[in-house]
């Protein structure tokens, strides 16, 4: 098998596997319980909270464990839910005539001199929410519950910043940017975003405006590959993903800024600083840390070895286009093979025990080309000839050597099948 | 090469079908139709993992794939008919419109023109082509009454004998016949739907409505197999959907799901459940057309004990959409659970050469002795039709019923009427079959034909 998905998922890591096994059956206690081998249980958890927490430069009190990434990204948007109620009351009274009952009589329309009708209390968040257009779903389904406006990328997959300088306004309370984007690897440029939103922050305080403006970013896909610092990056908000970086899947985590004020989801016995209910993912954490700590040691042989293998594959392949030339993750390898059906190739290279992506219109995107794709100005044929290969630790020399002339052979033999019909 | 599009729905049937046809050495188009892909609250349309499994064995076939969007037209033709059969109070059945509007209409149509010689589908049942003289031939020496010309059954009648079909029957000199390799050359050549090898999976009762005309196109690759062996075939070949668990393809079709669709469409208003016998109300309903007759389940029924709820069990015997009431009863006699005569409607009929039957007693099937055995009149066929010895032909009629879905064979008289109307009687009394359901009509193993039951 050679594996090349590895911004899908990653296998966990022997290290890993073994510093969780011992809580699942051994110090299986409730971390809540009163006796002592549940409190060391609950003091190894903190411990192995902060190793994750070190790994990006916060402590453990700033992380809030969750289920996942995904829902961190939707935990993360809960800064919204208090202002809004907070901010927008006072502005709808004053915006808002008295006696806006039912209109009983039916008679006259009672606001026949407005253009447009009055907006409800949901239409106050309009441009509250400020998102990439190429986040990933988790964060571009809640964003639109919340009605956000998409910030534009450039062709190279970059930010635009202009376009995001444009879209901000003083209603702006949220900004999400992606660290690394899932589909490209294309990394944002978050010291500039958050540059440019402490400016506002500024100019917003000078202007006697209270309404706060937070940065947060989805870091999942970067974690075991950039060197990651929460105040490097000016970030208020960070979600970070276990399944990505060698841990075990179901395990993420929030940080959380200290000004930074979010609502629970999930309610209960108040775990998690009473932000995520529920018993803790005692050996969850304890793998998520373990393989924080791994990538960290390694991250710059692991950035090295992709770059190399990246190499490898750009050199050996044929007939390609690489579409995410610049700005990007070491190990993401994205390709366009023009008028090819790249499902095809998938289940094509499948039979020979290759793993690899599309951004084609398939069954794994619910019949959607890849949104990314799209916003980066690729045709449709394009996309649906697209392939991305994700290097990792599972990969070596040997293998990207026959991986490409593994791809070579397969794409030859779809060509020359099309040639046959014409 | 005769080129052949197959209907390909990601599942074992139909990808067995592609295989089988590649190795005929057609030349295959394999087409998902996607004629639904909405997600129900709670329930995921599996479309796009079907979806994938059909393109991964048209691609392992090394065969051509192609998607067509056939939802605005399942929507019109098969959604809207079912929510307004709900609506009336029937129970339809989806899968039969499908076919009739869908896979063997439009599917067909397009495939056509396309350039298809064929069209091929996964399901279990078989065409046979039969030359109609020899039918007629072979009626003749198997009755005592020789029928030489078809309007004789109906000679008394003075309406015209066919005038039930939907599109009048076709003659040989029809257009659209192509020659083909198997069987299909002689232009005076009768298609005709006939049950499958394997009597589990017979899905002629999903298939009685479909046209002669795409029935003349069409190729059932495994009608001549059985489940078993089509999965085996599979695994052997390496598909990997050998043991996918058998999806009903559009969420909603299954006991689970209509439920729930039908409460996103249809304004539903709870009501009264009464006695049949006394009136007397016994409890409440969620809405009267989740309610089929016959049915004992998911009565919510109050009561003192002892005099409602005595160990016996209601079941719903009559719906009364206009006043809302759905009426129960106990006893299991009751007249609308049992029935003796069935009412048809929208009756179609195939095979000319079997006409229906007539009230003279002949059997009007020419099908069964293979007679003289001089030549292979069905040459097609891998398994030779069963015979009318058939265990399960009684002397009852001229012919025999399906009400459901793999429900045994019922030997039945089939008296035709007017507007495409028909009575069916039976010896013994069967379960009332919910209206809306349709009543299959075989001759031995010749499907031919059916109608909705009033």
């Amino acid at each position: 098998m050679i594996y090349l998905d590895h911004a899908a998922a990653t296998p966990v890591s022997a290290k890993v596997l073994k510093a969780m096994e011992p809580y699942f059956s051994r110090d299986f206690f409730n971390p809540s319980a009163a006796y002592l081998p549940a409190k060391k249980v609950a003091s190894e958890y903190e411990a192995a909270k902060d190793i994750i927490a070190h790994a990006i430069g916060a402590k453990a009190a700033d992380l809030v464990i969750t289920g996942g990434a995904t829902e961190a990204n939707n935990l993360a948007f809960t800064v919204l839910d208090d202002q809004v109620r907070v901010l927008a009351s006072p502005s709808r009274s004053r915006v808002r005539p008295s006696g806006l009952s039912p209109q009983t009589d039916g008679a006259t329309p009672r606001f026949a001199n407005l253009r447009t009708p009055l907006r409800r209390d949901s239409d106050t968040t309009h441009t509250v929410v400020l998102y990439l257009e190429t986040e990933h779903d988790s964060v571009r389904a809640v964003a639109k519950k919340h009605n956000g406006t998409a910030i534009r990328v450039l062709p190279n997959g970059l930010i635009d910043l202009d376009d995001l300088r444009a879209k901000i306004t003083d209603e702006t309370m949220l900004v999400s940017v992606s660290l690394a984007n899932n589909e490209l690897g294309t990394i944002q440029p978050m010291a500039e975003i958050s540059t440019i939103l402490k400016n506002i922050k500024i100019d917003r305080l000078r202007r006697g405006i209270k309404r706060p403006l937070y940065l947060h970013s989805d870091a999942s896909q970067a974690l075991n590959l950039l060197d990651i610092n929460v105040s490097r990056l000016g970030v208020d908000v960070l979600t970070l993903n276990a399944a990505k970086v060698y841990g075990p899947k179901g395990v993420g985590a929030l940080y959380v800024g200290h000004d930074v004020k979010l609502t629970p989801i999930t309610v209960g016995g108040g775990q998690e600083k009473g932000l995520r209910s529920g018993t803790e993912n005692v050996p969850g954490v304890a793998g998520f840390a373990t393989a924080m700590k791994e990538a960290k040691e390694h991250l710059n042989s692991n950035r090295k070895k992709y770059r190399h293998l990246k190499q490898i594959l750009l050199t050996e392949l044929d007939g390609y286009e690489l579409i995410n030339k610049k700005h990007s993750l070491d190990s993401f390898v994205v390709l366009c093979y023009p008028g090819i059906d790249a499902e095809r190739l998938i289940y094509l290279l499948e039979e020979k025990e290759v793993y690899v992506a599309t951004g084609a219109a398939c069954a794994a995107s619910k019949g959607q080309g890849s949104h990314v794709l799209a916003a980066i100005g690729l045709s449709d044929a394009e996309i649906n000839g697209s392939l991305r290969l994700t290097l990792g630790e599972t990969n070596d020399e040997k293998q990207i050597h026959a991986t490409a002339r593994i791809i070579n052979e397969v794409v030859k033999a779809e060509r020359q099948r099309m040639l046959a019909r014409g | 090469m005769k080129t052949v599009f197959v209907g390909m729905s990601g599942g074992v049937d139909s990808s067995v079908s592609a295989l089988l046809l590649k190795e005929q050495g057609y030349n295959v188009i394999g087409v998902y139709m996607k004629n639904w892909s909405k997600d129900l609250p709670g329930m995921k349309c599996p479309w796009a993992e079907d979806l994938a499994d059909a393109k991964r064995v048209a691609v392992k076939l090394g065969i051509d794939f192609e998607v067509w969007d056939f939802e605005e037209a399942y929507k019109e033709k098969v959604v809207e008919y079912m929510l307004r059969e709900f609506r009336a109070g029937n129970t339809p059945n989806p899968d039969i419109m499908c076919n009739q509007e869908i896979k063997f209409k439009l599917f067909y149509e397009k495939a056509m023109e396309r350039g298809a010689d064929y069209i091929a589908t996964g399901h279990y049942a078989r065409v046979v082509a039969g030359v109609q003289d020899d039918l007629r031939v072979l009626a003749s020496q198997s009755r005592s009454g020789a029928r030489r010309s078809l309007p004789s059954p109906w000679g008394s009648r003075a309406t015209p004998q066919f005038a039930n079909f939907r599109t009048p029957l076709r003659r040989d000199s029809d257009a659209t016949r192509k020659e083909s390799s198997i069987l299909r050359q002689k232009d005076n050549t009768d298609y005709l739907l006939a049950r499958a090898v394997d009597e589990n999976k017979d899905q002629t009762y999903f298939l009685y409505r479909i046209s002669e005309e795409a029935l003349a196109h069409t190729i059932f690759p495994i009608g001549e197999m059985t489940k078993p062996e089509v999965k085996k075939l599979a695994e052997k070949k390496g598909l990997h959907n050998a043991y996918k668990k058998e999806s009903m393809g559009v969420c909603f079709v299954g006991e689970v799901g209509m439920k729930d669709f039908l409460k996103g469409y249809i304004d539903i208003r709870p009501g009264e459940i009464r006695e049949i016998e006394s009136e007397k109300v016994l409890g409440y309903h969620e809405g009267v057309i989740f309610y089929t007759i016959g049915q004992r389940h998911g009565l919510y029924l109050t009561g003192i004990a002892g005099e409602v709820n005595d160990g016996l069990p209601y079941y719903v015997v009559k719906k009364d959409i206009d006043n809302n009431i759905v009426y129960v009863s106990k006893n299991l006699n009751n007249e609308y659970i049992w029935a003796k005569r069935l009412e048809l409607k929208d009756i179609v009929l195939r095979a000319q050469g079997l006409a229906p039957p007539s009230r003279s007693g002949a059997r009007p099937s020419g099908l069964s002795p293979q007679a003289d055995g001089a030549t292979p009149r069905f040459a097609n066929l891998r398994t030779p039709l069963r015979r009318d010895s058939d265990a399960t032909r009684a002397n009852m009629g001229d012919i025999l019923v399906r009400l459901r879905h793999r429900a045994p064979l019922i030997p039945a008289k089939m008296v035709l009427g007017e507007n495409g109307t028909a009575t069916l009687e039976f010896e013994n009394e069967v379960k009332r079959p919910a209206a809306g359901q349709s009543a299959v009509v075989y001759d031995g193993e010749i499907c031919l034909g059916g109608g909705i039951i009033q």
